[in-house]
C-alpha cells in the first residue's frame, strides 16, 4: 500500500491575520498519485501548493511533506527538501539571463552532480520536451509553450518524488498542453512520481487514474 | 551601460578604501625609512670606567638598541699622532671605555636630553656626549601627515563602506527573482549568492589594479617625493605589488563581508 506523501491535518493559511484562505482542511495525498486541484478563482488553490514547497508555512494545523513537518521547518532543512521537489509554474519562473541549457541544469547543479551528467541528462530532457537545438536560446527567445517545456524539463531534470504544478497549462497552445500533460503523465506512470497540479480545468483525455480535490469557502474537499 | 554603470558605483567606493590604505602604507614606509636615515645622523658617546653591557643600560632604556664599543687603541693613535710623550701601554690600562649608543627609532632633541640624564646616572658612567643635526621639523611634518592619513583612512573607510554595502543591496535587488528561483530548487544560500560574490570579486580586482597602477604611477615618476619634500621614500615596485594582495584581501573581505550582510537580511522565504 502506498504511504501518504502529503499529509493535512485541520490546515489553516492565510497571508493576513484572520483572513484564512484555508481553514480546517484534513487531507492526504498518496505516494505516486496524480492530483487536481481545482476551485474557483481565488479560492486558495495557489496558495495551498505555496504551502506544500514551503513559501507559505501554516498557521495552525499540521502540513507534512515527505514526513517533514514544515510548520517551523529551518531554513537549511527546507533548502534539502526542495531538492527531491519539481515544480512548474504558470509565469514559467526562468531565469532571464541563463540560458536554456542552463535552466533546465539547475536543479543537477543544486544536487552537485557532475558536469558530465548534467549535459547528458539536459540534452535528454530538452530532447524529451522537443526543444533540442534551442540549448543555448534565452527564455526571451523562445514562445510561452516552448518557455514551459523548458520549465517542465528542469522541474523534471532531477527525477523529483513530488512534482508541484499551479496551472502548467494556463496560457499555452495546444501542442505545448500536450506535451506538457504528456510529460507529467509520463514521469507519473513510468517513474511513479506524485504529480499535484492546481488547474481551473481537468484535461478530458488523460490516460491516468487521478484523484480529484476542490477548494470552496477555504475547505479542501476530496471529490473522487 | 546599466551593468557598467553598476559596476562603477561599487569600483569607486572600493578604490577609495583601498586608495586611503595604499596611502597610509605609503607614508608609513616613508617614515620608516626617514627614521633610518635620520639615525645615521645622530651620535651618543658614553664614557665609563667599567664594562658596560647592553641588557644592563637597557634597563634605564628600554629603546637602546646596540652598545658598540670603540676601540681604545684608536685614541691611543690620536695621541701618538700629536706627538704627546707618554708610555702609551701604561696609558692603555688607564683609558676609561668608549661606547658608542644606537637606539631603535630616531630620538627627538627631548629625547636625546632625557636619555643623556638616564645614562649618565647608570653605575661607572662617567660622561655622556650627544651630537644631533635638527630634522625635526620634516619629522614632524610626516608625524602630522601620518596622522592626518589615519583620520583620512577612518572617515573614507566608514563612508566607502556604507555605498559598497548600498551598492550590493541593489545588485541584490536586481538579482532577487534569480535568487528566488534557486531557493525555490533548493540552493544553498552560497550558490544563491554566488553572483553578488563573484560581481565583488570582479570589482575587487579592477579596484586593486587601479590603485595599483596609479601608486606605481606617482612613485616611479617621482611625484611623490617631491610633494612630500623628501629625499627618496624607501618604497620599490616589490613593495607596491606585497601591499597591493593585501589590498585585494581587504577589498574581497569588505565586499563578500558585506554580501553577507545583506543575504542575511533577506526575507526568510526559502
Amino acid at each position: 500500500m502506498a504511504k501518504n506523501v502529503i499529509v493535512a491535518k485541520d490546515l489553516y493559511l492565510e497571508y493576513k491575520k484572520n483572513t484564512p484562505i484555508i481553514k480546517d482542511s484534513t487531507f492526504s495525498i498518496k505516494s505516486g498519485s496524480f492530483v487536481f486541484i481545482t476551485g474557483p478563482s481565488g479560492s486558495g488553490k495557489s496558495t495551498l501548493l505555496k504551502s506544500f514547497y514551503g513559501e507559505l508555512k501554516p498557521q495552525q494545523g499540521v502540513l507534512q511533506i515527505g514526513g517533514v513537518s514544515l510548520n517551523d521547518i529551518k531554513p537549511s532543512k527546507l533548502a534539502f527538501l526542495r531538492k527531491y521537489l519539481g515544480i512548474i509554474f504558470q509565469d514559467y519562473k526562468l531565469i532571464k539571463e541563463w540560458t536554456v541549457k542552463k535552466n533546465v541544469m539547475l536543479p543537477l547543479l543544486i544536487a552537485g552532480y557532475s558536469k558530465n551528467v548534467c549535459e547528458t541528462q539536459t540534452a535528454r530532457l530538452l530532447k524529451h520536451v522537443r526543444l533540442s537545438g534551442k540549448e543555448n536560446y534565452y527564455p526571451m527567445e523562445l514562445s510561452g509553450g516552448e518557455q514551459q517545456r523548458v520549465a517542465m524539463a528542469r522541474a523534471l531534470a532531477h527525477n523529483p518524488v513530488i512534482i508541484l504544478a499551479d496551472e502548467p497549462t494556463g496560457n499555452l497552445d495546444e501542442y505545448s498542453s500536450r506535451v506538457i500533460w504528456g510529460l507529467l503523465e509520463g514521469a507519473n506512470e513510468q517513474l511513479g512520481t506524485t504529480v499535484v497540479v492546481v488547474t481551473h480545468s481537468i484535461p478530458s483525455n488523460l490516460k491516468v487514474p487521478y484523484k480529484h480535490f476542490y477548494i470552496e469557502d477555504g475547505k479542501v474537499y476530496e471529490i473522487s | 551601460m546599466r551593468s557598467l554603470k553598476n559596476h562603477v558605483s561599487l569600483i569607486i567606493p572600493l578604490f577609495a578604501i583601498l586608495f586611503a590604505v595604499e596611502f597610509y602604507f605609503v607614508i608609513n614606509a616613508i617614515i620608516k625609512d626617514y627614521e633610518s636615515r635620520l639615525n645615521r645622523d645622530y651620535s651618543i658617546v658614553v664614557v665609563a670606567n667599567k664594562e658596560l653591557t647592553l641588557q644592563e643600560i637597557k634597563v634605564h632604556e628600554p629603546d637602546i638598541a646596540q652598545l658598540q664599543e670603540l676601540n681604545s687603541t684608536l685614541v691611543i693613535e690620536r695621541l701618538k699622532k700629536n706627538g704627546i710623550k707618554v708610555d702609551f701601554n701604561e696609558l692603555k690600562n688607564f683609558l676609561p671605555k668608549f661606547y658608542k649608543v644606537y637606539l631603535s627609532s630616531f630620538p627627538s632633541s627631548q629625547k636625546l636630553a632625557s636619555l643623556r640624564n638616564k645614562l649618565v646616572e647608570i653605575e661607572g658612567v662617567k660622561r655622556v656626549e650627544a651630537f644631533t643635526k635638527v630634522h625635526e621639523k620634516i619629522y614632524r611634518f610626516l608625524l602630522f601627515l601620518k596622522n592626518i592619513s589615519k583620520l583620512f583612512l577612518a572617515i573614507i573607510f566608514i563612508t566607502s563602506v556604507m555605498l559598497v554595502f548600498k551598492q550590493i543591496e541593489i545588485w541584490n535587488l536586481e538579482h532577487s527573482e534569480r535568487m528566488y528561483i534557486m531557493a525555490l530548487f533548493g540552493a544553498p544560500l552560497w550558490m544563491r549568492n554566488a553572483i553578488l560574490i563573484k560581481l565583488s570579486v570582479i570589482d575587487t580586482i579592477v579596484s586593486t589594479l587601479l590603485v595599483y597602477l596609479l601608486y606605481s604611477y606617482v612613485v616611479g615618476s617621482g611625484y611623490l617625493t617631491k610633494l612630500l619634500g623628501v629625499e627618496s621614500i624607501g618604497f620599490t615596485s616589490s613593495d607596491l605589488f606585497k601591499d597591493a594582495l593585501w589590498l585585494f584581501a581587504l577589498g574581497l573581505i569588505i565586499s563578500v563581508f558585506n554580501v553577507i550582510i545583506v543575504s542575511m537580511r533577506q526575507p526568510k522565504v526559502a
